[in-house]
């Protein structure tokens, strides 16, 4: 029980539950305001019954050609409302939209490699990889070495604009290319 | 551009490109000498010169290129920068208004003059200059500009009551008069709708929403079904809707909560529509109707299961809702449907927060509801763990205060350590990024010894809880929810260091200053050092600061490009957003902390008076907005008892009542203390004013409005402070008619002025020369009229200082805590430095011996002495208790306080400085 709402400019006076959480970035007011001046019908937010914010999803509509693409910059739930099926119901949203708004050819997003909680949800999405991008985050800063930690897979999903699955491949994981080579 | 002076000019773009200005100030002037009067490198020489803070340079220059009406893009981008710095926003209009006019074929500088208008928010010339543009280019986007700057135009504060329908009603004529269909994109036909919204036109709203594209434009934009929501609410049509969103529940599966909203609204509308009482037929059809909803509810929570809690949980709001309307339910049907809910989603996290408006049980229900719980402890796996903690949090809600004693609550607050302890073990192997599962049976201990704080008035439960609370944070490093108590209980402890360790650690930044700097910064004076000469929290406020500049540079251009991007479902948002920042009541909290602690820590010169008498006059007029996030806050006290952040509040947050009072003591101060007078003030300011506020209250002269108490303000305001109000009313009563007849005159303040620019070369303030020329005579001049007599210094300010001495014994002699002693010690010491600010005008013997100032200045040093002596005695005290703290026996009545986690763990205890801020108040 969600209400299932926009993301709006004032959010940013309420997102402090969701964004005092160390996986939850919180950026300059241009960020925001970019996204929602361009792409308003790809953010949008769950809220309790109570008013409290319990996460929200950041998207934008970017690529040329058969790259055409929705892209999810920004998926978050606060701890309190996790377990609760949120973001599968954000991220329906934004293909739903991807799709039907901006008739992309899929919806993809980056996760960290070593994230494998995100990584099998997405899959239960229906996302695969489709390319591993080398050091792709900074370090959490927090005394650790791995790798895995700073790369991110490219996960994508193909909308019914690409009914042959054009867009997706099945060795994803095996594609390795640099974070100066993707957008 | 000829490429041989484009050769000359690019380095000084790239010199400002890489903020490289001074290196941009050379180039100009070396091109400048051949072409003096280019107007381009003038433009670009201003700007380099406004980004060094060479503001007078910049403006006669800037002043120059105005002059020559320029049109050419380079020089019109450039100057709007220039002139963005000087904070001169309506010459930016000015300008490109005077450009467009000489070209109006340019259909650039038409969209720039828009933008120039829409960042200042003057939607009503936004509006002829659309609509122009639009006569002339034949665009629609045009006429949706023109379109929804008649809206906004009708929504502005300023714009009068009448004025708007008509406004509206021009929009919706515009609409009309388009190419196309207003449904050719979401966000204008969201226009649509939002003007017939406001002009109450709900059938003909409802007419294109009915439309099978009006239907579409909804299915994909959340923006749109809001508004139709809100629409078909206002309509009236609460019964279509209800019939909808079952259709969407039960075929659809759509499980967005404003759907069960809607079935559960068209349920009781035949009741809840009308005031009337309601008959027996209407009763027995909306029974039916629950019937029926009650059916879908239940099909919704059969077919989820434990994949969706919204069936379950919107059987619940169907029985409250029953009940509210005093229609017949079982009085066991709410607390049978609890206890279902708990079993199928108890190990959810939320499951606390979805049922509490439900559980207002008493007698005979609450017994069965405790013991349903009691039965549901386990700690065997995570889950249950989890299943545990909400089992806790639900048995604390619904204490009653007979079950509050001290005896019990103790036991409580091991009984929660002790789980909380054993819960450790589930979180044994996770990484120091992670939440430890029994996070929140700390956040339990900090709760009941919060409130063993609060029945028996020993600060030892309060260290206590510190110690649990600094125990669970330091096994659990990313929990900002255990950080937020341990903020509120450092500071009842008098140890704002440690306080601000914790903030800190929680890595607020962005907005979030905005909303969450309050933990630490209210009434920051008072915790600060700054007479000691640390600068800590002066700097703390600078930096949450940085967020209003960054709205202020920022926000205005997102407006601009919503516009561009046609995403007009935005601008409205955008408008509060960065209303809401601009005059944020923590912004202006922080400026008057900020000036409290800037008086306690620098000298009292005419810099420091001046400036800050300008900025705090700025905004006295503000209408502020609380957005100061206090929910954050986690609370678990029982529901008889005020929430956690109430009983942690040092004194009462500070509100608009308090923040007027506290301007008005030093806008009056300054005022008295300065030189300035408003005429000076006018000539020597630079870059726009704050809009005037329509408030008919502040009609009335500045002065005679800083001498008026309001109850608003009385009542916001801690017992001391209060005495401090009426302590600096009577003291500027008293020395304001001497400050008045000594200030030297406007003119000669001018002269001054304009003779310290001339020393400058080639660059007199254009400003001041006429006034300069006025008849004053060098620095104090000789008055026509007598000195006024000198009277005796009113009762009330002694008094002031003997009624707090009074107030600091009686509280030392209590059981108070460090954190009140603070507060009385701080306000005595503000108001001692308050008379100092209001005396210093008369310290040089030659004032004294020219106006016959000798019994005067007795009674000021009189009072000064016995101010220090007084501040030197509650000094002495605090320091004394500060060692005492600080030695071996304190430590170890510290170490025991909190030997509840230390028996049962064999922690590491963390030593508290209690009262470690007490001995830095020294005169």
């Amino acid at each position: 029980m969600s209400v299932l709402r926009p993301f709006r400019a004032t959010d940013m006076f309420k997102f402090n539950n969701i964004n005092l959480d160390i996986w939850t970035e919180t950026y300059g007011i241009s960020f925001y305001l970019t996204y929602l001046s361009r792409w308003p019908d790809l953010c949008c937010v769950q809220e309790a019954p109570n008013g409290h914010m319990m996460g929200y999803v950041i998207g934008k509509a970017e690529g040329h050609g058969q790259d055409w693409h929705g892209h999810v910059t920004a998926l978050t739930v606060a701890p309190e409302y996790r377990r609760l099926s949120l973001a599968r119901k954000m991220m329906s949203l934004l293909e739903m939209v991807s799709d039907e708004t901006y008739k992309g050819f899929f919806v993809d997003l980056y996760v960290r490699c070593t994230n494998s909680v995100a990584i099998s949800m997405y899959e239960g999405l229906g996302y695969s990889v489709y390319r591993r991008v080398r050091e792709y985050y900074g370090s959490l800063g927090l005394g650790r070495a791995s790798k895995d930690e700073e790369d991110a897979f490219d996960m994508r999903k193909p909308l019914s604009r690409d009914p042959h699955r054009r867009s997706v491949r099945a060795n994803g994981r095996e594609f390795v290319v640099s974070a100066h080579d993707v957008s | 551009m000829s490429t041989a002076l484009d050769r000359q000019i690019r380095p000084i773009y790239d010199a400002l490109d890489t903020q490289s200005n001074k290196s941009a100030v050379l180039a100009c002037n070396k091109v400048l000498k051949k072409q003096p009067n280019n107007v381009l490198v003038k433009a670009l020489k201003a700007l380099a010169l406004v980004r060094l803070q060479k503001v007078e340079e910049s403006l006669l220059l800037a002043d120059e290129v105005l002059a020559k009406k320029p049109t050419d893009d380079g020089v019109l981008t450039a100057m709007m920068h220039v002139l963005r710095g000087l904070g001169r926003h309506s010459d930016i209009v000015a300008m490109f208004e005077t450009a467009y006019k000489q070209h109006p074929q340019n259909e650039d500088l038409g969209t720039q003059t828009f933008f120039a208008n829409v960042r200042v928010g003057n939607w009503k010339a936004a509006q002829q200059v659309a609509t122009k543009m639009h006569k002339q280019f034949q665009d629609d986007r045009y006429l949706y500009w023109s379109i929804f700057s008649a809206v906004l135009q009708a929504n502005d504060m300023a714009t009068p009551e009448a004025l708007r329908p008509v406004l509206l009603k021009l929009a919706l004529r515009l609409i009309s008069s388009g190419n196309t269909p207003s449904y050719f994109n979401p966000d204008r036909f969201y226009v649509h709708l939002l003007i017939l919204r406001e002009l109450e036109m709900y059938d003909d709203a409802a007419t294109l929403l009915n439309h099978e594209i009006g239907q579409k434009i909804c299915e994909t934009s959340l923006v749109c079904d809001e508004i139709r929501r809100d629409i078909m609410k206002l309509k009236g049509a609460c019964k279509q809707e209800g019939e909808q969103a079952k259709v969407k529940i039960l075929e659809k599966k759509d499980r967005n909560w404003l759907e069960f909203l809607s079935l559960l609204d068209a349920t009781f509308w035949d009741i809840a529509s009308t005031s009337e009482p309601a008959s027996e037929d209407v009763k027995a059809a909306v029974t039916e109707e629950i019937a029926k909803t009650r059916k879908v509810f239940s099909e919704a929570a059969t077919v989820d299961g434990l994949k969706d809690r919204s069936g379950l949980l919107a059987l619940l709001e169907l029985e409250k809702r029953t009940k509210s309307h005093g229609l017949w339910t079982d009085a066991c049907e709410i607390r049978m449907m609890a206890e279902n809910y708990f079993s199928q989603f108890g190990d959810k996290a939320c499951c606390y927060e979805d049922l509490l408006p439900y559980l207002a049980f008493e007698g005979e229900e609450l017994e069965q509801w405790t013991s349903f719980l009691n039965s549901r402890k386990s700690f065997d796996t995570p889950d249950t763990l989890q299943r545990s903690i909400n089992v806790y949090k639900l048995l604390r809600y619904n204490l009653t205060s007979a079950e509050l004693t001290p005896e019990l609550e103790l036991a409580r607050a091991q009984e929660y350590i002790k789980v909380y302890l054993d819960g450790l073990k589930f979180g044994v192997n996770l990484p120091d990024t992670e939440l430890q599962p029994a996070d929140d049976f700390a956040i339990l201990v900090g709760h009941a010894y919060v409130s063993l704080w609060k029945l028996t008035g020993e600060e030892s439960h309060l260290q206590s809880a510190a110690a649990t609370l600094e125990y669970a944070s330091a096994r659990s490093k990313q929990s900002y929810r255990i950080r937020l108590l341990l903020i509120r209980i450092y500071h009842l402890l008098g140890a704002p260091a440690l306080a601000l360790d914790h903030y800190r650690l929680m890595n607020v930044k962005q907005v979030q200053t905005d909303t969450l700097s309050h933990l630490i910064l209210s009434r920051a004076a008072m915790w600060s050092l700054a007479p000691l000469g640390d600068i800590t929290y002066m700097s703390e406020c600078m930096e949450a600061s940085q967020i209003y500049m960054s709205n202020s540079t920022e926000t205005a251009e997102f407006i601009a490009r919503a516009f561009s991007t046609e995403r007009y479902s935005q601008i409205i948002d955008f408008i509060e957003f960065e209303d809401r920042l601009d005059n944020s009541l923590q912004r202006d909290l922080m400026k008057v902390e900020h000036v409290r602690m800037r008086v306690a820590h620098e000298p009292l010169n005419a810099e420091l008076v001046d400036m800050e008498l300008i900025e705090l006059k700025f905004i006295f007029d503000r209408i502020h907005h609380d957005n100061r996030d206090f929910e954050v806050i986690p609370n678990y006290q029982p529901r008889c008892q005020p929430s956690f952040n109430e009983q942690t509040l040092p004194l009462k947050p500070p509100g608009a009542g308090w923040l007027s009072a506290y301007l008005k003591v030093y806008i009056r101060a300054f005022q008295e203390a300065s030189d300035l007078d408003e005429t000076v003030e006018d000539k020597l300011l630079i870059g726009d004013r704050p809009k005037p506020s329509n408030d008919p209250e502040n009609q009335l002269p500045l002065r005679e409005r800083l001498v008026k108490k309001r109850q608003e303000e009385i009542d916001d305001l801690s017992e001391d402070e209060k005495l401090f109000y009426e302590y600096t009313l009577a003291l500027s009563e008293w020395v304001g008619p001497y400050h008045d007849y000594v200030r030297p005159p406007p003119s000669a303040l001018l002269a001054e002025a304009a003779k310290s620019n001339d020393l400058k070369p080639g660059h007199p303030l254009k400003s001041m020369a006429a006034a300069a020329n006025g008849s004053a005579t060098n620095g104090h001049s000789k008055k026509d009229e007598e000195p006024p007599a000198v009277k005796e210094s009113p009762e009330l300010i002694p008094k002031f200082f003997d009624d707090m001495k009074s107030r600091f014994d009686a509280v030392i002699s209590g059981t108070a805590l460090p954190s009140e002693l603070l507060h009385i010690v701080a306000t005595t010491q503000e108001a001692y430095l308050l008379f100092a600010l209001e005396t210093v005008r008369f310290k040089p013997n030659s004032i004294i011996k020219q106006y016959k100032f000798g019994q005067l200045a007795q009674s000021f040093k009189d009072l000064r002495v016995k101010a220090s002596s007084i501040l030197n005695e509650m000094s002495t005290v605090l320091a004394k208790l500060g060692e005492e703290v600080a030695t071996p026996d304190g430590r170890k009545a510290f170490v025991q306080a909190s030997s509840s986690i230390q028996d049962s763990s064999g922690v590491r205890l963390y030593f508290v400085s209690v009262k470690a801020s007490a001995h830095h108040f020294t005169v």
